[in-house]
């Protein structure tokens, strides 16, 4: 299997003494789905920012679809990466002032070039596919939580990239609103996609991911695949997490 | 026992209120000598600019209003909606061929521009060349450049410390000083360059203020698209910073034809410029009411339709309730 993402002791560090990421190595291979989870303040975040660059590193190496990202990297190499690598967030961050479908064609358009015409097409078609293609002329004011961190997630994927990164991408969402998101990523991870998951959502853990990994402050806990995970989690740190979650 | 004392009290000042107003319009009506301005009105809409020639400023203000007219009245004249930006961006280089010439038209040099036509030339040059001196200097304060944010910050600073009067003055003995020996550029030129320049620090600070009010996030989420810096700025920030900003700056826009007047000491004859020199006209001396009041009516005008028009543009720019 080829390798997607490897981490090698990724160091970072926000204030002196506190390391957010205290020797972080890890390996996500090709068409797998990582789920990352832990207490808050654990580095979760902060990890799977550091895979595409919106967070620097203090010490420690990254190998994206095979572009070295180091303490050092420069930000073509950052660039390289963003474009097969996409990214939703937990408060969605769609561009408030362009239109649903201006939302999704806006970096193929911009960024790789397509045609127009070309580009609104796919978008219509992400859109079908995450079911809100009647939404495609509205702005995102006007569309539910749920709707709109599915905007998002077609907007990522209009760049077709080969990894696709979720940071908490349902905790901002109504209780009602979490199933059709995750619905949408269950259909990603389905189609064979390289997924790195942040959530506490438990119920999708178990029954998409292929590995769960456990973090706290800062270091990797355990990485098992969920079965053990859930129920004969190795270590107790990860035991007393489970067990104040559920 | 406060009861009657504020009956009273109201009643007087009902009455006060009305022999005022009763005495003001008798004014107007009866001891008004409104000759001074309606003989002058060509003289306040283009100044001594030869009569021949005159249609070419009159053509300009009757298509500027036309102009706000069928902006304000756009959503009922639907195909007509589409053209007006372009037609507003038209509108300056047009008005500057008309009052200059040139291009087939016979030259007209700027001492003979005036009135209102001058006005609304002065407050639509030095707004077209702030604007965007203050979008580079707001951006130019926020860069991690050390040398350009220092000087950005610098310039507005200062400019902000200075009388606008004083900037006026300075341009107009500074900028010959810059130049090399023999070429010069005339008072119009300069006194707009001057206007620009220092209301390009106050855009700057209105469009700053835009800028903080988008998060972070927003950058974030075009970074990670693969947008570059500049794309992510032209197409996510920008856009949203400058709607953010849009009423200080209708603000900025009411200010700068308002502050056109100080042009007047300068020796333009734009508004305030036309009004002194009727005043020192022995045929119509002492008629200070009369011309000041007129004056005041013609800004308020201006003002309003410029009100209008940002209210229009803010709805316009409203995603959501324009796509209602």
């Amino acid at each position: 299997m080829t390798i997607a993402i490897r981490a090698t002791d990724l160091v970072k560090s926000y204030s002196p003494g506190l390391n957010a990421l205290d020797g972080v190595s890890l390996e996500v291979s090709a068409g797998e789905v990582l789920v990352v989870m832990g207490p808050s303040g654990s580095g979760k975040s902060t990890l799977i920012r550091t895979f595409n660059g919106l967070e620097t590193l203090d010490s420690g190496s990254l190998d994206v679809l095979g572009v070295r990202l180091d303490a050092a990297h420069e930000e073509r190499q950052v660039r390289a990466i963003r474009e097969r690598v996409g990214m939703v967030f937990q408060q969605f961050n769609l561009f408030p002032h362009l239109s649903i479908l201006d939302n999704i064609s806006l970096a193929p358009i911009k960024v790789q070039k397509r045609a127009k015409a070309a580009a609104e097409q796919l978008a219509i078609e992400l859109l079908d596919q995450m079911g809100i293609r009647e939404q495609a002329h509205k702005y995102p004011a006007q569309l539910s939580g749920g709707q709109q961190q599915r905007v998002a997630i077609a907007r990522a994927l209009a760049l077709d990239p080969e990894v696709m990164l979720f940071d908490e991408p349902t905790s901002a969402l109504d209780p009602e609103r979490v199933k059709e998101v995750l619905d949408a990523m269950r259909q990603l991870a389905k189609g064979g996609m390289t997924m790195v998951v942040v959530t506490h959502e438990l119920g999708f853990a178990r029954e998409v991911a292929d590995r769960v990994m456990f973090m706290d402050q800062g270091q990797v806990v355990e990485t098992s695949d969920p079965q053990t995970f859930f129920t004969n989690a190795r270590e107790e740190r990860s035991r007393r997490f489970l067990s104040q979650m559920m | 026992m406060n009861r009657w004392l504020d009956r009273w009290l109201t009643l007087m000042l009902l009455v006060l209120l009305g022999w005022a107003g009763w005495s003001c319009l008798h004014w107007l009506w009866h001891g008004a000598d409104w000759t001074v301005v309606v003989t002058n009105l060509p003289l306040y809409a283009v100044g001594s600019y030869p009569e021949a020639e005159r249609w070419r400023p009159l053509l300009c203000i009757v298509a500027v209003v036309v102009l706000i007219v069928i902006t304000l009245l756009g959503p009922r004249l639907g195909g007509w909606r589409r053209s007006l930006p372009l037609l507003w961006s038209a509108m300056a280089p047009l008005g500057i061929w008309l009052l200059a010439g040139g291009l087939g038209l016979s030259p007209v040099g700027t001492q003979s521009w005036g009135g209102f036509s001058l006005t609304l030339l002065l407050t639509a040059g030095s707004g077209l060349l702030a604007l965007p001196l203050g979008v580079l200097l707001a951006l130019g304060r926020r860069s991690d450049l050390p040398v350009l944010r220092g000087g950005s910050t610098a310039y507005i600073e200062l400019m902000r410390a200075i009388p606008l009067i004083a900037v006026l003055f300075f341009g107009q003995l500074l900028i010959p000083l810059f130049l090399p020996p023999g070429v010069e550029i005339n008072r119009v030129l300069r006194a707009v360059v001057a206007f620009a320049l220092f209301a390009a620090a106050y855009i700057a600070e209105d469009v700053r203020g835009g800028l903080q009010a988008i998060p972070p996030t927003q950058r974030e989420a075009a970074a990670v698209l693969g947008l570059s810096p500049r794309q992510s700025l032209q197409l996510v920030v920008l856009p949203q910073a400058l709607r953010v900003a849009l009423p200080s700056l209708t603000n900025q826009a009411v200010g700068l034809l308002q502050n056109t007047s100080l042009m007047a000491i300068l020796g333009l004859v734009e508004l305030l410029g036309i009004s002194r020199s009727l005043l020192a006209n022995p045929a119509f001396i002492g008629r200070y009411l009369e011309v000041y009041i007129w004056l005041a009516a013609v800004y308020w005008l201006a003002c309003t339709a410029m009100a209008l028009l940002a209210r229009h543009l803010e709805i316009q720019l409203d995603p959501v309730r324009s796509a209602r």
